[in-house]
């Protein structure tokens, strides 16, 4: 069954994380890809994510399609106009790809390419209109087009560090599910009480929640995450069971796997994000019986 | 106003360099608000290059003035008795005065000794901020008097993105989020309502989109 017939059923959705390389080399990717066969409905592909320059994401979403697992590739305003990135999206889905996911990007600031000039022709919640206008059968300009599309769009909750952070994402988030944005990515879980308390406060988007589940691959990690993500809620509990533990990625792994594994009473899916490790996913899913 | 810089004295002196005699030009308006193209700044930098140059064992004549308006063809006409035996002009003006001179001269080398920054106003005494990217469309009425175009990173017309954090932008902790600011100042109108309504993407050819802009006022217009 497809993503978007998945999420339409109600049924729980696992998505995992695949970056593209920064560079033409997709050896490791495509095993990556072929090894998560089967074992989860989509594979989401960043573009450029955290300002990083690699390959673009339509390649890397179309490489997802030619192994067999759909694709979910990102979309964001920093880099294309509002040509760009539909003519980019009509191009995604002729070569397969019918999954988009409309997210925040790093300003070039915090880019690797911090002479660039950034575009932000759109901005998310116009873009999520824009796919839903080409579904309708329109560009922006209000031309026909020639072959419709039917794009299945999400959109990002954002990291926060408060109430108050959480109440402007949970705004910002009915704002993009009412231009038509069909499912939403939150934040890495890593404590289930706040995350339950998230959900009920979420519940009034009325849309699919798919929240991240991020390996720990380290105690130093943990800490910085800790440290400097207060929202995150990364308990000195958590802190202690990595410390303690005599194979701490294994550990990680553990931690994810259990994670994976109480959401699925309490979300309508999970995004794994192993950033690197993508050949753990396996063993995650083995440690939440998926 | 239009705010300016002056250029590293440096890179001023290789524009110059090849001259015996310069009319170095300051400009009443913006730039002596912003204390970078006045009166007492021409005073300042023709002090500042003859030293720099009597250093290095050269020398130049340069004659200072300082226009009412520099981006305005009437004042500039001042100019012409006094020209003649100029070799080149510096301008301590904004862009549009460098542009205006340049127009007007065309056989005088014209050179820019300041970097034309934003539109902007004064904070406090030496700081000046961005407030207005000249969009040609103003949406102030719609987002509390801060414009998201010149206040927001990204240019944003829905509400912050991501990166906001405790009132703060992601591209430093001495920036505000524009978008907070925007809140703020609809919650203090009592106009949060207003936060809800999904802003169009923005028609970008009044802000030049469209190429160079003009303004051509019919009846003013000969």
């Amino acid at each position: 069954m497809s993503f978007q017939k998945r999420l339409s059923a109600n049924e729980f959705v696992v998505l995992a994380e695949m970056h593209t390389p920064k560079g033409v080399n997709i050896s490791r990717l495509v095993n990556d890809a072929r090894r998560m066969k089967g074992r989860i409905d989509a594979i989401v592909v960043p573009d450029m994510d955290n300002g990083i320059m690699r390959m673009s994401a339509l390649a890397g979403g179309v490489l997802m399609q030619q192994q067999g697992v759909e694709a979910i590739i990102h979309v964001y305003c920093r880099d294309r106009n509002r040509m760009a990135l539909q003519g980019d999206m009509l191009a995604a889905y002729v070569l397969g790809v019918q999954n988009l996911l409309v997210t925040h990007s790093e300003d070039i600031e915090q880019s690797d390419h911090r002479d660039a000039r950034q575009v932000y022709d759109l901005d998310e919640v116009e873009l999520v209109q824009v796919i839903a206008t080409l579904n309708q059968g329109k560009d922006m300009g209000g031309f026909e087009l020639d072959g419709v599309p039917e794009f299945t769009a999400g959109c990002t909750i954002a990291p926060y560090s408060d109430e108050k952070g959480l109440a402007g994402e949970l705004e910002a988030a009915a704002k993009k599910i009412e231009a038509g944005a069909g499912y939403i990515i939150t934040p890495p879980v890593f404590d289930l009480d706040s995350f339950a308390g998230f959900m009920e406060k979420a519940k009034e988007l009325n849309a699919p929640i798919i929240p991240t589940v991020f390996l720990l691959k380290s105690l130093a990690i943990a800490q910085y995450i800790a440290r400097s993500e207060p929202g995150a809620n990364i308990s000195e509990d958590l802190i202690k069971r990595i410390r303690k533990s005599s194979d701490r990625e294994l550990e990680g792994i553990k931690i994810a796997g259990e994670t994976v594994a109480a959401l699925k009473d309490l979300s309508q899916g999970v995004m794994l994000q192993t950033l690197g490790w993508e050949h753990k996913l396996p063993e995650i899913l083995d440690m939440a019986g998926l | 106003m239009i705010t300016a810089e002056r250029k590293p004295l440096e890179e001023i002196i290789e524009y110059i360099k090849p001259f015996k005699r310069i009319l170095l030009l300051g400009c009443n308006e913006c730039v002596t608000v912003c204390a970078a193209g006045g009166r007492k700044e021409v005073g300042l930098l023709a002090s500042g290059l003859q030293l720099a140059l009597l250093k290095s064992g050269s020398s130049i004549e340069i004659r200072e003035h300082t226009l009412e308006r520099q981006c305005d063809p009437e004042y500039v006409e001042e100019l012409v008795p006094m020209i003649g035996s100029e070799e080149a002009i510096l301008s301590m003006a904004c862009g549009c005065g460098v542009q205006q001179l340049a127009t007007r001269f065309k056989d005088k080398p014209v050179f820019p000794a300041l970097n034309t920054k934003f539109m902007g106003g004064s904070l406090s005494q030496g700081v000046w901020d961005e407030r207005c990217k000249g969009c040609g469309d103003c949406l102030l009425g719609l987002t509390g008097g801060i414009c998201p175009i010149a206040k927001c990173a990204k240019q944003l017309m829905n509400g912050p993105c991501g990166g906001s954090t405790d009132g703060k932008c992601e591209i430093s902790d001495d920036v505000e989020c524009a978008w907070q600011l925007i809140w703020n100042r609809l919650k203090a109108l009592g106009q949060e309502d207003r936060f809800l309504d999904i802003m169009p993407a923005k028609d970008w050819r009044s802000g030049g989109g469209g190429g160079p802009r003009k303004i051509i006022r019919e009846d003013l217009a000969e």
